[in-house]
């Protein structure tokens, strides 16, 4: 019962990545059709099974890495969906849903608790607002990255003129580009947010806004990289294939500051596996 | 009496030019010449169905000795020319086969253009027309509307229309991948050519902004610009439309490029590297081929474009074959309920016989019945009815079941035999067409 709901969204997920490889090697409009509403669904199962573990937990359910990489994964599903309504990009979905379910088995790899948090510091409204917003930036950054895959796809194709299948199943340039375009600015403000409440946080919490342990100075330089970014584009006016290898670039420092920076390097952010709990007293 | 389903008419494949000029079917604006057919003793329906590529009638007619002469000799009335100038030209079909290619034709598996989707259209304005002058009845309306259906599934579940075959049309959809939505897109031609006109003509009509014209005589480049409402301009200002253009088509006769690589890499530096799609159909080149490496420049010549166009045509041919089987499908689906239609008024005639003898056998006891009261009475009137619905249904859902054309007509035969049936279902095909009818009209 514990991950029924987790296992199920998975398997939907898993399901969807399959179609829409489908998708790839056929261009059927019905298996993305039929992708998209596996997505769908697994996105409502998915859903069901934070509201299981809030029950369980007794608050937000975002304290660990299990549950922090599983509500990334349920964000970057629902941004796709969102994107692909608006842009109708299905074959999205062919890295979407699998970058989503690697997120998910990522996280199964962490343990994930039964109970309440024990460390009273968790059991803060911080959490949400601090989690929520760094995640959504997170994913706005996972879906550039997606964007940015295709457009360095598509973009070789027609350079090489490999016009054929595959180039029309693509969305243009123009569409993916303004993925990067409108995603930038809105991760960014994401990651700020996300960061600052981070900050005010620890003050309330330890009395000090900042501490530079690894995650904080790793988050930094993902701050800076992405500033750089905004710099880039809005200044010297790059877009197109640097500013998608960038958005890639990007997304990886920003998996290594979420995932590996704390369970490599340690320090307060490591809130799972062995050493549960905020270290910093 | 039996009715088919006939195809009298001509294509590119069995008429030259010539020919396919003459017969074109005039007047039918209204539906006249459907009309005319219809008038011909032993045609039921009629639809005419004329494009540039092909003119056909189709017809439902009576089993008649004569008809397709008759047919051949209209055609040639219509069109005041001898019918043995085009006879030997014409193809006829009969039934399923005439479904199959009514089914193809629609689909665009028969164009010229494999997949070009404006026959569609012209079919639906020859069934228009028909249906002005009530020219169609219950087989061609659904002949029509399954054939209409057919080409929607073609369209949507095959690859048949997808890829651009001709050069002008790969060239704007290569445009719309570089550039998105190609509305606010700017056009600009170097070179007062034909092909660069056409070209340009086919993007226009995605285009809202006026393309540009440039040529080294202002004179030319004023006579194409004002033919496609743009602007005109020598070729001195290149580099500075060049930061305006998002399209540039390439046709100039010049022996030297007119545009190189260093001097785009400093033009994409001012563009702030927007997108600049170049398309060289000029010979000599006009475009330094090495521009296409520079950052968001896509450079394709003449070649490249025709590559496309006939690697796309390969595989519109490969998908046609899948195509090819959903027409198939559909004319055996077809061919189905047209025998269901066939046995239709046979059934009629046994529900009828067996209602006649019900009624006629409870008025013959009347007397024995009088004293019932009205429950009673209804609730013999419901006996008698299930009693005789049962006996019935049997041998009426074997004869509707039956796939095989000339089992069949046997089975028919010998049920009509079995009732005692005779000419009576002569009389009942009309109320069986009404039943089709109105089952049509439910669904």
């Amino acid at each position: 019962m514990e991950l029924t709901f987790f296992q199920a969204a998975l398997i939907f997920y898993l399901a969807a990545t399959v179609g829409y490889v489908v998708l790839l090697f056929t261009s059927s409009l019905r298996t993305a059709s039929i992708s998209s509403t596996c997505c769908f669904i697994g996105l409502g199962v998915h859903a069901l099974s934070f509201i299981h573990r809030a029950v369980v937990y007794g608050f937000f359910p975002l304290g660990t890495y299990f549950d922090a990489l599983s509500f990334l994964a349920w964000l970057i599903v629902g941004l796709f969906i969102l994107l692909e309504r608006r842009l109708s990009v299905p074959v999205l979905g062919a890295v979407a849903a699998p970058l989503a379910a690697g997120m998910m088995l990522l996280g199964a790899t962490f343990s994930y608790q039964t109970r309440g948090p024990i460390v009273p510091i968790l059991h803060s409204w911080w959490l949400p607002l601090h989690v929520v917003f760094a995640l959504a930036g997170n994913a706005v950054f996972a879906l550039m990255a997606v964007g940015g895959i295709l457009y360095i796809f598509q973009e070789w194709l027609i350079k090489g003129k490999r016009i054929g299948r595959l180039h029309r199943l693509l969305p243009s340039l123009e569409t993916l580009d303004k993925m990067n375009r409108h995603g930038l600015p809105l991760g960014f403000c994401l990651m700020t947010i996300g960061i600052l409440s981070g900050a005010l946080w620890a003050n309330s919490a330890w009395g000090q806004y900042w501490s530079w342990d690894p995650k904080e100075t790793w988050s930094l330089i993902t701050w800076f990289t992405y500033a750089a970014m905004v710099h880039q584009r809005i200044v010297l006016g790059w877009r197109g294939k640097k500013a998608a290898v960038l958005a890639i670039i990007g997304f990886v420092l920003v998996m290594f500051t979420f995932v590996g920076a704390s369970t490599l390097l340690g320090g307060h952010h490591s809130i799972s596996g062995p050493s549960v709990g905020a270290s910093q007293t | 009496m039996k009715q088919e389903i006939v195809l009298v008419g001509l294509n590119h494949c069995t008429a030259p030019v010539a020919i396919r000029e003459l017969i074109t079917f005039p007047g039918n604006e209204n539906g006249d010449t459907t009309k005319k057919f219809l008038s011909t003793k032993g045609v039921v329906e009629a639809i005419v169905i004329s494009t540039c590529n092909r003119s056909e009638v189709l017809l439902v007619v009576d089993e008649e000795p004569h008809i397709t002469k008759q047919i051949i000799k209209l055609i040639s009335d219509v069109h005041g020319v001898p019918a043995e100038s085009f006879s030997n030209f014409l193809y006829l079909k009969r039934g399923q086969e005439a479904v199959h290619h009514v089914f193809r034709v629609a689909s665009s598996l028969d164009s010229m253009v494999l997949g070009e989707p404006q026959i569609l259209g012209q079919v639906k304005d020859g069934y228009r027309r028909a249906t002005y002058v009530s020219a169609t009845g219950p087989i061609l309306n659904r002949l029509m509307h399954k054939a209409f259906f057919t080409a929607k599934r073609v369209r949507n579940e095959t690859g048949v229309a997808l890829a651009a075959v001709s050069v002008a049309y790969v060239a704007v959809e290569l445009a719309k991948k570089i550039l998105g939505d190609l509305k606010s897109a700017c056009v600009l031609l170097l070179g007062a050519g034909e092909m660069a006109e056409l070209a340009a003509r086919h993007l226009a009509g995605h285009v809202t902004n006026p393309p540009i014209v440039l040529n080294r005589t202002l004179e030319n480049a004023c006579s194409l610009a004002n033919r496609l409402n743009g602007r005109a301009d020598t070729l001195d200002t290149l580099n500075h439309y060049l930061l305006e253009a998002d399209v540039v088509i390439t046709s100039t006769g010049s022996c030297e490029s007119l545009i190189q690589q260093d001097q785009v890499e400093k033009i994409m530096k001012k563009r702030r590297y927007r997108p600049l799609f170049l398309i060289d159909i000029a010979l000599p080149r006009d475009v330094e081929p090495t521009v296409n490496e520079l950052d968001g420049v896509y450079l394709y010549n003449i070649d490249d474009l025709q590559t496309i166009a006939a690697e796309n045509l390969t595989e519109r041919r490969q998908e046609a074959m899948s195509a090819e089987k959903i027409v198939e499908e559909e004319t055996a689906k077809f061919m189905e309920w047209t025998l269901s239609l066939s046995c239709t008024p046979t059934l009629v005639a046994i529900r009828n016989r067996l209602e006649e003898i019900r009624r006629s056998e409870l008025a013959r006891s009347n007397g024995k019945l009088s004293n019932l009261t009205p429950d009673q009475r209804e609730a013999v009137e419901i006996i008698t009815r299930s009693i005789v619905n049962k006996i019935a249904h049997y041998p009426m859902s074997f004869l509707k079941k039956t796939r095989s054309r000339s089992k069949q007509s046997l089975y028919l035969d010998v049920a009509q035999k079995l009732f005692a049936l005779g000419s009576e279902t002569e009389v009942s095909a009309k109320e069986g067409d009404d039943r089709e009818k109105k089952r049509r009209d439910e669904t």
